[in-house]
């Protein structure tokens, strides 16, 4: 034996196609006219962000829609400042978990308008439990980065 | 502590392409109507058992945590069990531990697959290994072919009779898809029309060869001290379980004398006490993704002797009316969704057995067998289920 | 749970960063040794039930490539994906369904030959919401970690002792991949990847398998002279959209109940004397021993610098280094059950805890630890 092992290379890569269903495609429709849409289970009562057609905690179908707030609170936040393939953006950027006004559950978006230059003078702007507000792309087409980011409401 | 295991409920979808639903909602469509089955409801469950092909087949890894809100499972114990083709039948069997085992009285398991949503062919060519067997083996027929072919060569049987064979399995598997609500594939089709159908891998036609489905399949298992508790008046029990599993390369074992399903069946019948299979089972739901491998099985799980499985066919023994009619569904030839297809067959011979069948009832079917293979064609799976616990 | 259920004995690889063995050979020799140090021969194994990932293996259906490398030509067998910790509970099932009398469970990750654990578990999100605007297994954690830090008025550098702890640890783990001595320093030095953590905070993954003989009471004592009863074992999942979740209440404490209940634990500090946990990142050792009990929620810090958690401390965690000495992303978890093993049977030589009588196994996969495991181990 040579001692020797050597490498075959490869890549696995396929096509998909995601079927949405109705309420999903329902959600993304209302984003081209700037409005976020979540579905309210008429069980527990709790707003559900990104809309949803069945509540999973009371197990039960959902199709009451309503219209939660452009504005939300930070519950928790990141700085990203490292690269892995499928990135949708160029680091360092920021990723937040926020809770629009009438949503009962967090919805995870990227938080922008800050400069990314510094982190400790990131820290200063972006903190959890403060206000942020949905930036609406240009151009829209129905999907979840229609919202651009989320800026702080200063 | 071991402790007898009922199927109390079952929930399938409807099966084709199912692009109206996003694939969690495809999940909770079955597990709704397991529970409408059953009676119960999610918090009543104690645990989760879930499983898919590979996850590429989707595009999402980690299915059973993308599924965990469709399945009701949050806060519960969750496993994902995946094993190809075979994927159903291994979470079957992962259910029944959960209650045999004494851990849990009541489980539920849940197998699906949403086939239009991914390239099925291309990801079962990253089944095979890339350094040997992948670029030959790309896609199920050519494996399947390879196999029939040796199977008629070795039994010196003439290709016009196995086509013939084959070809009356695929019009009686499309004529009961027409009775069962849940099937993809529902066109009638003739004897005639299999023969001059387009081949796909000689000698596998069109016509001998499953779709590719989106579907989803739930059950629910319960202890025998549960079944009590909850009142259910039909239980289907599960009386053996078999599974045996071969080598990695295609060419190492005898894909014909096939050992992997011999002893998946073996086990399961020495548990169900079960000596003479033709005669003691009522009817089977053999995995039949192929026509030609459908024979095959009965061969390996002792219906017939080995070589003399076209005859079952040109005797109508597997037929409707026979002795062992075999795949009452319609089987994975009109409806594959793979992660669900061995659940699907489950979910049939608890119906069957439970007189549940509707349109497609078997008269007086108190017991059946339900199969199905996977790996590289490498694992075979089997279970006995039956309407009485002795 | 009465111990009907028993560990004979462990075999882990020498871990590394790329083994040059393909996984059919590592799988093989691993089982081999097993086999040998127990003294019996493949025919005598009932069954096998292995976990490893098709992602990861970029190989699907992941198990039918190693299937009769593991033992189990012509033998019934299963797969619990992505979490060997999850085939340890479905081994322990087959042996209480009075179906087997031994059981092997096996598990391989190669991590050198699959991308990266960010751009896997990226893969990992649904694709409508959470995909596109990239979350994924560093992210998540760094989410967490941030709401933690925030709820609890810590910082930083309240996190840094655990990769000094368990690097250090490393260096008494003959089949770690990774140890070292780091100072607080050399901590706070390295580069943030995503904050509140820093490049040294997230374990780098490694190659390895590992492989244990379970077995019902009676035939463990024939096989070993210190066989290993499993007392307590509890595994659950939390949802799946992270938005949905308390990240700071998850799945891990109702996974530990469910052990603790059938292990007749009452206060794990007190009950258990070594612990091997998925130190996912610095600051996830800090919550899950929160989560497992082991002090009040915002007391994880309190407990690794009074030195509790460190060997020589009433409860150490992770004498094997953890995640931080060896992270082969699918078979760590088996590897903590197999450390622990280890302690219990006394052969853990250098980084042996003395007199441990009883230990606690964690795992976790899924983002923000969605799917924990706990095994309780005895003798």
């Amino acid at each position: 034996m040579s001692g020797q092992s050597r490498i075959l290379e490869g890549y696995v890569s396929l096509p998909y196609r995601w079927a949405m269903g109705e309420t999903t495609t329902r959600f993304f429709d209302e984003f081209k006219n700037k409005k976020i849409m979540g579905t309210r289970c008429g069980k527990c009562n709790r707003v559900l962000i990104p809309a949803r057609s069945f509540c999973s905690h009371c197990f039960d179908n959902v199709d009451e829609w309503v219209e939660v707030g452009q504005e939300g609170v930070i519950k928790t936040w990141v700085a990203v400042n490292f690269s892995y393939e499928g990135q949708p953006k160029e680091p360092p950027y920021i990723l937040g978990i926020i809770e629009l006004d009438g949503a009962d559950v967090g919805l995870p978006h990227f938080i922008g308008g800050v400069p990314m230059d510094d982190f400790d003078e990131l820290a200063k702007k972006v903190r959890i439990g403060e206000k942020v507000r949905a930036v609406w792309k240009e151009s829209r087409e129905g999907n979840i980065l229609d919202i651009d980011y989320f800026e702080p409401v200063d | 502590m071991t402790q007898a295991v009922a199927i109390i409920g079952t929930g399938q979808t409807e099966c084709g392409k199912r692009d109206d639903v996003s694939y969690p909602e495809l999940i909770h469509e079955a597990v709704r109507r397991a529970f409408e089955a059953s009676g119960l409801e999610a918090e009543d469950i104690e645990a989760v058992v879930s499983g898919s092909m590979p996850p590429a087949m989707e595009g999402v890894a980690n299915p059973h945590l993308y599924w965990v809100d469709a399945m009701g499972a949050a806060n519960k114990p969750l496993i994902r069990t995946a094993t190809c083709g075979s994927t159903g039948m291994s979470l079957a069997h992962t259910c029944f531990y959960h209650v045999a085992s004494g851990l849990f009285d009541l489980v539920m398991v849940i197998g699906a697959e949403k086939m239009y949503e991914g390239d099925p062919q291309g990801t079962m060519a990253t089944v095979a290994d890339p350094f040997f067997q992948r670029p030959f083996l790309a896609g199920a027929p050519g494996i399947f072919s390879l196999q029939s072919n040796e199977w008629a060569h070795r039994y010196g049987l003439e290709e016009k009779r196995v086509r013939m064979a084959a070809a009356q399995l695929s019009v009686r598997n499309h004529n009961d898809a027409l009775l069962n609500p849940y099937a993809h594939i529902k066109v009638k089709t003739t004897v005639e029309d299999v023969l001059a159908s387009r081949v796909i891998a000689y000698p596998v036609r069109m016509l001998d060869v499953c779709p590719g489905s989106d579907g989803a399949c739930a059950l629910i298992m319960a202890s025998e001290k549960m079944v009590k508790k909850l009142g259910i008046k039909t239980p289907a029990w599960v009386r053996g379980i078999g599974y045996c599993g071969e080598e990695a390369f295609f060419g190492e074992g005898d894909k014909v004398v096939w050992q992997s399903a011999i002893n998946a069946a073996k086990g399961a019948y020495k548990q169900a006490g079960i000596s003479n299979p033709r005669k003691e089972l009522d009817v089977a739901e053999v995995y039949n993704p192929f026509t030609f491998q459908e024979m095959l099985f009965y061969e390996c799980f002792g219906f017939c002797d080995f070589g003399k499985a076209c005859e079952l066919v040109e005797q109508e023994v597997v037929m409707k009316g026979g002795d062992l009619p075999c795949d009452p569904s319609g089987g994975t030839l009109c409806t594959n969704p793979i992660g669900a297809t061995g659940l699907q067959r489950t979910a049939e011979i608890v119906l069957q057995v439970t007189k549940k069948a509707g349109e497609r009832q078997i008269p007086g079917a108190k017991t059946g067998l339900a199969h199905a293979m996977g790996g590289l064609d490498q694992f075979n799976g089997v279970m006995i289920i039956s309407n009485t616990l002795q | 749970m009465e111990q009907e259920v028993a560990i004979v004995d462990a075999v882990q690889t020498r871990h590394g960063s790329a083994l040059k063995e393909n996984i059919r050979e590592i799988m093989f020799s691993t089982v081999r040794q097993l086999l040998n140090r127990v003294g019996i021969e493949k025919s005598e194994i009932g069954t096998m039930v292995s976990s490893s990932s098709d992602y990861w293996q970029g190989i699907s259906c992941s198990n039918s490539y190693y299937y009769d490398a593991a033992g189990a030509n012509l033998k019934s067998g299963s797969k619990a994906a992505e979490d060997s910790a999850l085939g340890f509970h479905y081994g322990a099932m087959r042996i209480l369904s009075g179906h087997y009398k031994t059981v092997l469970v096996t598990s391989i990750t190669k991590c050198s030959e699959a991308p990266p654990v960010d751009t896997l578990t990226h893969l990992a999100t649904d694709p409508f919401f959470q995909r596109p605007v990239g979350l994924n297994e560093t992210i998540s954690t760094a989410l967490q970690a941030k709401a933690y830090l925030h709820r609890f008025e810590l910082n930083e550098e309240d996190l840094a002792g655990v990769p000094i702890k368990n690097l250090a640890n490393a260096q008494n783990n003959p089949n770690a991949h990774r140890k070292g001595v780091l100072s607080l320093d050399d901590v706070l030095a390295s580069p943030t990847m995503a904050s509140p953590l820093r490049e040294i905070d997230v374990p780098n993954t490694s190659d390895g398998a590992c492989a244990i003989l379970l077995a019902t009471k009676e035939v463990a004592k024939d096989l070993t002279k210190r066989p290993v009863f499993v007392q307590g074992l509890g595994w659950n999942v939390s949802e799946t959209f992270l938005g949905d979740r308390d990240l700071l209440n998850g799945s891990l404490p109702k996974a530990a109940k469910m052990a603790y209940k059938m292990a007749n634990i009452e206060k794990p500090l007190d009950d258990i004397d070594v612990a091997e946990i998925c130190d996912t990142t610095s600051f996830n050792e800090i919550l899950w021993t929160e989560q497992l009990g082991f002090c009040a929620p915002g007391k994880g810090t309190d407990l690794l610098k009074d030195g509790i958690t460190s060997m020589g401390g009433a409860l150490p965690v992770n004498p094997s280094g953890g995640l931080f000495g060896a992270n082969p992303y699918v078979a760590r978890g088996l590897i903590r059950i197999a450390e622990i093993a280890l302690q219990l049977k006394g052969e853990g030589e250098k980084r042996q805890v003395p007199d441990a009588k009883r230990g606690l196994a964690h795992s976790v996969h899924g983002l923000g630890g969605q799917l924990h495991s706990v095994v309780v181990l005895g003798v």
